[in-house]
């Protein structure tokens, strides 16, 4: 489909497909997850999912702010005053991304990327120019990104992770250019080389549908697109031979209540942007 | 012995700044808490060939950048969150004009906690296995990096771990909510690395939102976390954070953050923004005229302002600061 056609169809959805992944990473996040979020529409989706469906999800951001939630709009950081005005405790980096992340407390976190491969490893260093492949030697990239952050630390150590990124073919390769925090590496086992206490990514949810990891190859599978998207498109969207699986199927539209409760969180409107 | 530590802005750039050294802000990531006028003061006197050690980039390692004072960084996250890529930073590490080590945010702040407690090295858990840990900027031609994070055995488990290099800055200027003139602290908000980075500078400057009277110390022992005994000297100036933000006080300058960040895309841009919002005044009362009464006014309409109302009592009036910095300060 082309982007024109894309938006005139998207003209006619009571929602948008940047809300339409918020929901659906929020939907897989469950009542009770000790979570931690990142920056931007993770922390929507994060939000989200506690103002609808599970209430009881205790959430922290790597500043160390806890039991907080969004005033205001999307914050602009995740130490933002929108995030800060009613947080019930505050303490510093290494109490939220190593006693509580690096430990193993923590069950999920939700992390962006500018770049994905079929591993599920990440990439928000930098693009470099030809190939993408940057050598023996280290050059300088065509295009700084923002580092790791606390995405490396999150991938590292939370209990299950999803990736959140916008679908298009640029940003899923089948080999990132720079591993910047680790999905599955080259696949299978891998992870156990470096014994992280964290199981790795269980999905990556985009703005057409869901990937998950094959049990044994960790290669990304497609399970789910979304009632606008198709197989043929997100296939086409996907930088690697996307295998689809057998059982793959459409994801329930987002209800009313949902998209109340996505809204009520989304302020400023951010997803809305079209 | 405690002693008044209060002075002025240019006296502790003057005092302890130079050429090549290593520079740490104290902040709390790219919105929060940061000391951007000791950076703006760091480059109206052209400092040159620093060795930036930022946990996050914040406007402040973006103009230095931008104006070229800095020739290495090293970062845990180098945007600017939602307000995106760190043009000035971004444009002098793709020019090749600064080189710039990546770490995350954990490994950075073990690598604070490691200089602190004098350690030789702090094991990681993180950055292990990733490019993170075979790239370097500083050994360009050494892939896989073998210095940078060195893989080592857990004598214990006999587990690979990464062994990570301690940081002790030779100056880190910290942000805080409030000081009092001797150098005890509270910070407002997530306090970030500024805990373990207090520890591991060799040298630390406060520069501070607002003075208290010691009796306010002495009414929160617990909040405060950096006390007078580690500190080299304190400054008084509101706003210092501008254009981000610092809780109780100011939220961040949602226009200016942008704007400045557009401005340090290009060198002409850096040129003009110099020329407005560094050399465009020479005091306190010049650089609130510059950010503009009705912006702070604006700004200080903060959600957080309650955050202060415990502290209130006892914060000094700019009056009586400046009776206090010309006093025995001198």
């Amino acid at each position: 489909m082309s982007t024109d056609l894309a938006q005139a169809a998207d003209a006619d959805l009571p929602y948008t497909r940047q809300e339409m992944m918020a929901i659906a990473t929020g939907r897989e996040l469950h009542d009770g997850d000790l979570a931690i979020f990142g920056v931007g529409l993770s922390m929507l989706a994060g939000y989200f999912a506690q103002a609808c469906h599970a209430p009881n999800i205790r959430t922290m951001t790597e500043g160390g702010v806890y039991g907080a939630t969004p005033v205001g709009g999307l914050p602009w950081g995740i130490e933002c005053n929108r995030i800060s005005s009613n947080a019930t405790s505050f303490t510093n980096a290494l109490d939220a991304l190593g006693f509580l992340v690096a430990s193993g407390r923590c069950d999920v976190g939700i992390i962006g990327a500018a770049q994905v491969d079929k591993f599920g490893n990440v990439n928000t260093t930098g693009i470099w120019d030809g190939d993408g492949i940057i050598g023996d030697s280290y050059r300088l990239p065509k295009t700084r990104l923002t580092g790791a952050g606390g995405a490396n630390d999150i991938a590292c150590g939370a209990g299950r992770v999803i990736i959140m990124v916008t679908h298009e073919a640029k940003r899923f390769a089948d080999k990132v250019s720079y591993i910047s925090s680790p999905g599955y590496l080259d696949g299978g086992d891998a992870r156990a080389r470096h014994g992280f206490i964290g199981g790795g990514p269980s999905a990556i949810v985009t703005t057409l549908g869901i990937m998950r990891p094959d049990p044994e190859t960790k290669e990304f599978f497609l399970d789910a697109w979304y009632p606008f998207s198709s197989v043929e498109e997100i296939r086409a969207s996907t930088g690697w031979d996307l295998k689809v699986s057998p059982d793959a199927h459409v994801v329930p539209e987002p209800t009313a209540k949902e998209l109340a409760a996505l809204r009520r969180v989304d302020e400023t409107g951010m997803l809305r942007k079209k | 012995m405690s002693r008044n530590k209060l002075i002025s802005l240019a006296e502790a750039v003057e005092r302890h700044s130079w050429d090549g050294m290593q520079y740490a802000s104290g902040a709390s990531l790219p919105v929060g808490s940061d000391t951007i006028v000791f950076g703006r003061e760091l480059v109206r006197r052209q400092r040159r060939d620093l060795h930036a050690l930022f946990h996050c980039n914040t406007q402040q390692l973006n103009l230095l950048a931008a104006a070229g004072a800095v020739s290495k960084a090293e970062c845990g996250f180098s945007g600017l969150e939602v307000f995106g890529f760190a043009n000035g930073l971004r444009r002098a590490v793709e020019t090749g004009q600064l080189a710039l080590e990546d770490y995350s945010n954990l490994s950075f702040g073990l690598r604070l906690l490691a200089g602190a407690l004098n350690w030789p090295f702090a094991p990681s858990t993180v950055n292990i296995g990733s490019d993170i840990q075979w790239r370097s900027a500083f050994a360009p031609d050494e892939t896989p990096a073998r210095h940078k994070i060195p893989t080592v055995t857990d004598p214990f488990s006999g587990r690979e771990v990464g062994a990570l290099s301690p940081l002790k800055p030779d100056v880190a200027a910290i942000h805080v909510s409030l000081a009092d003139p001797l150098g005890n602290a509270i910070m407002l908000g997530t306090e970030w690395s500024r805990f373990e980075l207090s520890r591991a500078a060799k040298k630390v400057v406060l520069i501070a939102d607002a003075i208290v009277d010691t009796a306010c110390m002495r009414q929160f022992p617990n909040l405060v976390r950096i006390p007078d005994i580690i500190v080299e000297a304190v400054v008084y100036w509101p706003f210092a954070a501008w254009p981000q933000s610092s809780p109780g006080f100011y939220d961040v300058d949602e226009a200016h953050m942008k704007a400045m960040n557009k401005a340090l895309a290009t060198p002409e841009g850096t040129e003009a923004y110099i020329g407005r919002y560094v050399d465009g005044y020479t005091d306190l009362d010049g650089y609130l005229d510059m950010i503009g009464r009705d912006t702070i006014e604006q700004l200080s309409r903060t959600g957080t302002a309650f955050l202060l109302d415990p502290f209130r009592q006892w914060i000094k009036t700019p009056e009586e600061v400046r009776a206090l910095a010309s006093g025995d300060a001198r």
